[in-house]
């Protein structure tokens, strides 16, 4: 049950959108794909939706292989970045629309179309023009549309990226609740982290069509699999030092005592992450850097480049012996030029592979 | 040295008032003196200076319908323009409609070949035409022109209505592919209602292409298929031209492009601007 994906292929021409991407989705799961535009995301998801065919692999929906079936014949919705709403039908004919393609008899169309969009909060609007009403309105449109013959599946295609960002908030909450408590199977696609990692039981980050890792949010975040995806998520991003393992097995790093750091499972782990052609690099948080005394003992010494008070936290660009990064902390009086000592909190050091996948 | 006083609306709005009318007068006037010389008698017509006002008569009407059977020229007009519209609309469209959305291999090649059939100037094809509709038995009759101006309009239909198509937003077509339409119902409920302006101005385009076509209709026909435009230019006789009578004629030619376009005035003004703002 729930979404197979086995080795899907998209080729266009030479172009290689989806690269062999397998994913396994749980029946009621919110699986968010997450990456940069060009990625092969938004591929990947018109491939489930049937908007677009798969040069090689299979797609099962519920159980039923559904590769080449068409979009109708799915049992899926979806949610559109534009909204994609019937410009000359009002609110009610576009919630209507669905259902009266599939012949369902007037009256429960209307208590269905008064139920839907009472939830979402446009009852009041239901005989306006999808151009008389407000961004936000539209995309609830479009959700009351997508949600009103309870599909088994719903695909949302950067369906927040049109709103403004408080919007955006609110409206992330709401999509979660929503399709939580109608337990439909939930495929997300968006480019902002934000929103895959509050919203999301599992993400993927894929890049160049390759799914780089598929882990929990909280998984994404603490252990990135590769430099990329520590790179991609957390803002400010991972700090990342360059590193080798030596010959007498010892990890050498620009900030050896970081290498140091380096312990327990993640240092047991590392002959997994540590390919020997693309190589790996030590990455820690920023938050998980903490400024100390330079005379601390395993602290690296380093000089304050830049302070940046947000309030909250501050930023405190530092650099040692060349190597820029940058430690997340509650309050600093640290300034420009001064020395410091900067260490990682224990347990916090991870190794990530080089390796594009 | 005074400064200026800038120009005032009111005046630069008087000046446009101007222009605008002074422009209205320049188009109008032609139409405005066909219409009334269709309704002089012949001795009003010749007189010189002209006259502006005369008792009207339909005496020049009566001529066209009697001397030179301008009723089946009427009839075989509207059935030849209004199939081979309709036959080109409808063809158009959905061929507009593949070229659009489909993937099809060497798409743009083929749109390049359909539109080189507008630029083969008609006299070239005009004897073949005419050497095929002898052989096929089809000559002076209505099919023959029809295929023609179905053929003429085409391409146009195609290249303006694949513009129209490109312009709305896939997302919509597939939102309905995904509600539960097949490809031809989603064409027939969403594509075709929100194409509507496109069709009018287009249709209306191309039918007057063909209801004002002479050349073609005056070589392939001969008498039973005979239309408006070819009984029209009989007007001039060799001896002289009958102006009453061709201004009865261009008047009765005229109105029911003048009607579809009252008709369609809606849609045309949206269809003709339509893509010029972004909505």
């Amino acid at each position: 049950m729930g979404i197979q994906v086995r080795n899907v292929f998209k080729r266009f021409g030479s172009f290689t959108a989806v690269n062999g991407v397998s994913i396994d989705i749980a029946d009621g799961e919110f699986f968010v794909m997450l990456g940069p535009s060009g990625c092969g995301k938004t591929t990947t998801l018109r491939m489930i939706a049937g908007l677009e065919l798969p040069t090689e692999g299979e797609i099962h929906i519920n159980g039923r292989d559904v590769t080449y079936e068409e979009p109708r014949n799915r049992d899926i919705a979806m949610a559109f970045q534009d909204y994609g709403l019937y410009p000359h039908m009002s609110v009610y004919q576009n919630i209507e629309f669905p259902l009266k393609i599939r012949r369902i008899d007037e009256g429960e169309r209307r208590k269905k179309i008064h139920e839907t969009a009472e939830k979402l909060g446009i009852a009041d609007y239901l005989q306006r023009k999808p151009g008389q009403i407000s961004g936000g309105q539209r995309q609830r449109v479009s959700l009351a549309r997508a949600l009103v013959r309870n599909p088994r599946v719903f695909l949302m295609d950067e369906p927040l990226s049109n709103l403004d960002a408080k919007l955006r908030a609110t409206m992330r909450t709401e999509i979660k609740k929503l399709v939580t408590s109608l337990g439909i199977t939930t495929v997300y696609v968006t480019h902002d982290q934000i929103e895959a990692m509050s919203m999301a039981d599992r993400i993927a980050v894929m890049r160049k069509g390759d799914m780089v890792q598929v882990a929990s949010p909280l998984e994404i975040y603490d252990r990135p699999r590769t430099a990329f995806v520590a790179d991609f998520i957390g803002s400010p991003p991972m700090n990342l030092f360059a590193a080798t393992v030596a010959a007498n097995r010892d990890i050498v790093c620009g900030v050896q005592t970081f290498a140091d750091s380096l312990k327990g499972k993640d240092r047991e782990g590392l002959g997994e992450v540590a390919d020997k052609n693309a190589g790996f690099q030590i990455g820690i948080r920023p938050e998980h850097l903490q400024i100390v005394k330079p005379t601390a003992k395993g602290a690296a010494r380093a000089i304050v480049d830049f302070v940046e008070p947000l309030g909250q936290t501050t930023n405190v660009y530092v650099s040692v012996a060349g190597q820029k990064f940058v430690i997340v902390t509650d309050k600093t009086d640290a300034r420009i030029g001064d020395e410091v000592g900067v260490q990682p909190q224990d347990g916090k050091v991870r190794a990530v592979s080089n390796n594009r996948n | 040295m005074s400064a200026k006083a800038p120009p005032t609306h009111a005046a630069r709005n008087a000046a446009y008032y101007c222009l605008a009318i002074a422009a209205t007068l320049f188009f109008a006037f032609p139409v405005y003196w066909m219409a009334t010389s269709s309704l002089k008698s012949d001795t009003d017509i010749s007189t010189y200076p002209p006259i502006w006002t005369f008792k009207p008569t339909f005496h020049s009407f009566a001529q066209l319908f009697s001397e030179l059977d301008a009723l089946d020229a009427l009839i075989n007009s509207a059935v030849i323009v209004g199939i081979s519209t309709c036959l080109a609309m409808i063809s158009g469209t959905l061929a507009a409609y593949a070229l659009a959305r489909f993937d099809i291999k060497n798409k743009n090649f083929i749109a390049f070949e359909v539109l080189s059939i507008r630029m083969l100037p008609p006299m070239v094809s005009v004897i073949p035409l005419f050497m095929i509709a002898k052989a096929l038995g089809i000559f002076d009759t209505p099919w023959l022109l029809i295929a023609v101006y179905t053929l003429n309009g085409l391409p146009f239909v195609v290249w303006v209505m694949r513009v129209f198509i490109q312009e709305i937003p896939q997302s919509i077509e597939e939102a309905a592919l995904i509600d539960g339409c097949s490809r031809f119902e989603c064409f027939w409920r969403v594509t075709l209602p929100l194409l509507l302006p496109g069709l009018a101005a287009t249709m209306v385009i191309i039918f007057m292409f063909s209801w004002n076509e002479y050349l073609l209709a005056s070589i392939l026909t001969s008498a039973e298929a005979k239309t408006l435009p070819v009984i029209a230019a009989n007007a001039i006789k060799p001896k002289a031209i009958s102006w009453g009578l061709a201004s009865a004629a261009g008047v009765l030619m005229s109105l029911p492009v003048v009607v579809l376009v009252l008709l369609m005035q809606k849609y045309l003004v949206r269809g003709l601007t339509l893509g010029a703002v972004k909505g």
